[in-house]
């Protein structure tokens, strides 16, 4: 117990106990019902499980984009169950990578831009060195100054990684990077975010209802209607 | 700061298309508002420096029917240079007969002009005209078909035109004329045997101070020592009171058009903005992903917004101060008075900072609630939930409303129409918003249609992120501008037309003497011999005491005391006179012969507070008459009939010396033969052709249609901008539900008319409060401010609702074929 205990306080993703409850009255869902969850910096891990069974809003939950109705989160040592919106921003702009299935690139800014983005947010001065470093290593530097809306969906799925790593983050959080995109391409996406994250030395987090995918992290932590169900190690 | 500008430009270099509502909102706005405040203080500027020469000196004063007696002109000439004018009506034609027109003839001393110049066409034989000459105005020469060197007959001269009038300096302080100007000297007026002891003439005498800053005090001196002798005066800052009055009255007009377009440019600012970050939540929301705090994004946002309306207010700002340049080149010399083209600074830091103000507080609510989208929208679609802005924003909101307010009521010509139309628009805004509120609400709890289309068009009125309550807004305030419009030019147009009704006399007769009505109406009926005549005794006199106290004692004169201002023209009848009606008191017997009674026009006697039973003096010829109020009277002004405000019983005051006047009711075709006639028969007699009236009221009100539509139209534009906006952006919102529909096999027509539908409601239901706000502003710009009669025509004021309608109904649909005629995949994947 005390060796756990050690190990969550150590631990850079420490989740107990949430729940998730969205709606009230007779439109109230229960989404996430008491998640217990552990993550160790340096980890690949999946989160699979079938369509609504909670596994994207957990990862919110994680990533700081939504508050639990209960429960603790704490990622890299804060507390992001008790974070305002602001704080949440604050602390995802250099400890965590965020990469979509829709993408979502700025539409109004250059593939270059897209990529500099955070660390702009973030004051860096050399934004756009660092992007351009990026953006060669996701293979897109001869398209660096063209519009998400001139790339293809592989492509616009590349800038998004370059994106989410360019800040160097602790925690890169992946959700369905490849629904969007057809087999081959999202083959060597997925080479290329694993390629990515071990040069990195990232945590990976990859959200995903694909039990191929899943076999390719070191963990795989299944979700059955809001609970985990399963968590194993390779 | 400097990474927000960054971001902020980098999204608008391919992202700001959606603030062209904005930018072009706040242009129209600022542009309306900078050009109407730069005209008028151009007009204005135009009068104060050219009023000591409309004026013709520092001081003038004015008598009717006599001349400045010996000890009057001692009293004048103590003061500064003197000259005097008389002037009067007359009929002149060629010495060798024709068809005699009406002139306005001037006799001026050799003095004259004190201020300015007079100077006459290439081609005079003398610098101006001496005994048997005459100048005339190039008008009339066009008309008689005369030349210089020719001569003319006026009354019973025959007098030399020695030229064409190029330049007369107080032209524009003589207010109306009804006929062509005639100019000579004292010699030749007494030739033309035109001044007669009660013939309708007026004596002007103007100083010209050595300093001209002392004219208020000299012309208190004045008054006081002519107190009571029916002497009327003026100082410079007074010149041209009629013109200065029409300056003012457009004025309060166009400030009414300045603020109602500040209203619109708000909604549409709001509804713009509104729509411009609405499509921006997905990048708001990323950006959040990517670690930017809600400061930033209103930065980001609000730098966005002040770049585009810096353009907007900017362009609009240059507009409006050339608007007088434009106005002169576009008017030319149908205006009045020539705008004097100068930066006006006053009116452009108005417009300004009212524009600045608008943007702010209208686009403020929206971009509070930019600043709370989510993060997690990315993962979710959410509506946001509809609540108050923060209570930092609602504070931020009632400080700008509460400087907006201030600026606009302080700044504005007519604070107390500027509070007015601001309390009157708050609460008009006010009912639109409860009633969008309403209809979501009734539309909510109404029984679901089992047609599709109708259940369809009602359920986007009430569902989650419907933009019913912005709609009702802008829909209602555009739809109440036009009905406004509609009643303001229609009352117009029917007051042009009506200025020539259809049972008006063809001839008023001045100066026919009691003695000449035999030979007056056999001349009328020689040439037309089913003519009408009627006559009215009339005399001049000024009301100089009433209930006994001397008006000259007066301190102050009471509001809409017009009638107590120099001589008025005044006549006795037996009988209540035509078109008259008694609303209070009783006439007098038809026989009466007591002591002196009168009737005044009821709303004068109001303005003066006097009632049945209280005692008036009026001096005539210097005569004081006492007489009792014994009936107040409605007035039918409109038509061209002989109406007086003061009408005595008969008796007494038939011992003054008096003239009568005539209206002669004969064939058009006899025009020629009747005015000829009586030229003829009493060369004394002035024949004014009710046309000559017509017309000069026409110019009059077709220079003010002008005005007023040349501002409507501006005010139209914002008006349908705003429209489009505020629907286009409500098109937007329901993008999805076309593709979804689409998806599952609903046709174009099926949604085309479902959209219909639904716009169809809003409008009907808004029809009733257009109708309400449009009539209840367009009287009182109609009937207040212009003093006009009330006379929309409804039908086109129902044709302009429902046109408006329609242009809703097309922009509606206009604005949904885009995602009509795209593909379904397309679509889905743009959305």
């Amino acid at each position: 117990m005390l060796a756990a205990s050690s190990r969550a306080d150590s631990a850079l993703i420490a989740a107990s106990n949430i729940s998730l409850t969205l709606g009230s009255g007779s439109t109230r869902v229960d989404i996430l019902k008491g998640i217990d969850l552990t993550v160790q910096r340096g980890e690949s891990v999946a989160l699979l499980g079938p369509s609504g069974s909670g596994k994207s809003s957990l990862m919110a939950i994680l990533a700081g984009l939504e508050r639990p109705t209960a429960g603790d989160v704490r990622v890299t040592g804060l507390d992001f169950a008790r974070l305002d919106e602001d704080a949440l921003a604050m602390a995802r702009r250099k400890r965590i990578g965020i990469v979509l299935q829709a993408f979502h690139l700025l539409p109004t800014m250059t593939a270059l831009e897209n990529v500099a983005v955070p660390l702009e947010l973030a004051g860096e001065r050399d934004a756009f060195v660092s992007a351009r470093t990026e953006l060669g290593l996701v293979g897109l530097a001869h398209r660096a100054d063209h519009y998400p809306a001139q790339l293809s969906g592989g492509e616009q799925q590349r800038v998004a990684i370059a994106r989410a790593l360019v800040a160097e983050p602790d925690l890169l959080f992946a959700d369905e990077p490849t629904g969007n995109l057809d087999t081959a391409t999202g083959t060597a996406i997925l080479d290329m975010l694993f390629e990515r994250h071990d040069a990195s030395g990232a945590t990976l987090f990859v959200i995903t209802h694909d039990p191929r995918l899943a076999a390719r992290c070191a963990r795989v932590i299944e979700l059955a209607d809001g609970r985990i169900v399963a968590d194993r190690t390779a | 700061m400097i990474t927000a500008w960054r971001l902020a430009l980098r999204d608008l270099r391919r992202g700001g298309r959606g603030l062209v509502l904005l930018a072009l909102c706040l242009f129209l706005g600022t542009a309306t508002l900078a050009g109407i405040g730069s005209l008028s203080a151009s007009l204005l500027a135009a009068l104060d420096a050219q009023s000591r020469q409309m004026l013709g000196g520092d001081v003038e004063l004015i008598v009717s029917q006599r001349r400045a007696t010996v000890e009057e002109m001692a009293a004048f000439a103590a003061k500064g240079r003197v000259s005097e004018i008389v002037s009067m009506r007359g009929m002149a034609d060629k010495a060798a007969g024709g068809s005699p027109t009406l002139v306005d003839l001037r006799s001026v001393d050799a003095a004259w002009p004190l201020v300015g110049r007079f100077r006459l066409a290439p081609g005079a034989i003398a610098a101006r005209p001496h005994g048997l000459q005459i100048a005339i105005a190039p008008a009339l020469a066009d008309r008689l078909g005369v030349k210089v060197g020719d001569n003319l007959r006026l009354g019973s001269a025959r007098l030399r035109i020695i030229g064409l009038i190029a330049e007369e300096p107080d032209e524009l302080g003589a207010g109306i004329t009804l006929g062509p100007r005639v100019l000579l000297d004292p010699q030749g007026v007494d030739a033309t045997m035109l001044v007669q002891p009660g013939s309708l003439y007026e004596s002007r005498y103007r100083i010209a101070l050595a300093d001209p800053a002392t004219a208020p005090t000299v012309a208190n001196d004045l008054a006081r020592q002519l107190r009571g002798a029916g002497w009327s005066l003026k100082t410079s800052d007074r010149a041209a009171s009629g013109l200065r009055r029409g300056i003012q009255q457009l004025g309060q007009f166009l400030l009414l058009v300045g603020l109602a377009a500040l209203v619109i440019a708000g909604v549409g600012v709001g509804s713009g903005v509104s729509a411009y970050l609405g499509a921006k939540t997905r990048i708001i929301a990323t950006l959040k992903v990517l670690g930017a705090r809600s400061g930033m994004i209103a930065t980001i946002f609000l730098l966005q917004l002040a770049a585009i309306a810096a353009v907007g207010i900017g362009a609009g700002l240059v507009l409006g101060a050339f608007f007088p340049a434009i106005v002169a080149w576009v008017a030319g010399d149908s205006l009045p008075i020539a705008p004097i083209e100068a930066l006006y600074p006053v009116p452009l830091a108005t417009a300004l900072a009212l524009a600045l103000l608008v943007g702010l507080l209208a686009a403020l609510p929206a971009l509070a609630r930019a600043r709370l989208v989510p993060a997690a929208t990315l993962l979710r679609d959410s509506v946001m939930q509809r609540r108050l802005p923060p209570l930092r924003t609602l504070a931020a909101m009632a400080v700008l409303a509460a400087a907006l307010v201030a600026v606009a009521i302080l700044t504005a010509s007519d604070r107390w129409l500027a509070a007015g139309f601001v309390g009157a628009t708050a609460m008009v805004m006010l009912v639109l918003l409860g009633l969008g509120i309403a209809i979501r609400f009734a539309a909510a709890r109404l029984p679901r249609s089992r047609r599709p289309l109708l259940r369809l068009a009602i359920a986007n009125l009430h569902r989650p992120g419907a933009q019913t309550d912005r709609l009702t807004l802008a829909l209602g305030l555009g739809f109440s501008l036009f009905v406004g419009l509609a009643v303001i030019d229609t009352s117009l147009s029917a007051e042009l037309a009506g200025a020539a009704p259809a049972k008006a006399p063809r001839f008023f007769a001045i100066d026919l003497q009691p003695d000449d009505d035999a030979r007056f109406r056999a001349a009328v009926h020689a040439a037309s011999p089913g003519a009408t005549i009627e006559t009215v005794p009339s005399l001049r006199g000024s009301i100089v005491a009433l209930r006994g106290v001397r008006v000259a004692d007066m301190k102050s004169l009471p509001e809409g005391a017009w009638v107590l201002r120099g001589d008025r023209t005044l006549t006795w009848s037996a009988i209540v006179p035509a078109r008259n009606t008694v609303v209070e008191g009783r006439w007098w017997p038809e026989d009466y012969s007591g002591p002196p009674l009168v009737s005044l026009e009821d709303s004068m006697a109001h303005a003066l507070g006097l009632h049945i039973g209280d005692e008036i003096t009026v001096s005539v010829l210097g005569v004081d008459v006492t007489a009792r109020i014994a009936a107040l009277r409605k007035v039918d002004w409109n038509g061209l009939g002989l109406n007086f405000a003061v009408v005595f019983s008969p008796g007494y005051i038939e011992e003054a010396p008096h003239g009568l006047l005539a209206s002669v009711y004969s064939a058009p075709a006899s025009d020629g033969a009747v005015a000829r006639n009586v030229a003829v028969a009493l060369p004394s007699v002035t024949m004014i052709r009710t046309g000559d009236i017509i017309s000069q009221i026409g110019d009059v009100l077709g220079q003010l249609a002008l005005a007023v539509r040349s501002a409507a139209a501006i005010t139209i534009v914002a008006g349908i901008v705003v429209l489009v906006g505020a629907v286009a952006a409500s098109g937007r919102a329901r993008r999805y539900d076309t593709i979804i529909l689409k998806l599952v096999g609903g046709s174009q027509a099926q949604m085309l008319a479902a959209q219909a539908i639904e716009y169809a409601l809003l409008s009907l239901v808004l029809v009733t409060v257009a109708l309400a706000v449009g009539l209840a502003t367009g009287w009182y710009v109609v009937v207040i401010i212009f003093d006009l009669p009330w006379a929309p025509d409804f039908g086109a004021v129902a044709a302009t609702l429902a046109v408006s309608i329609l242009i809703t109904l097309g922009v509606g649909i206009a604005g949904s074929l885009p995602a009509l005629r795209a593909r379904p995949a397309e679509a889905l994947r743009d959305s």
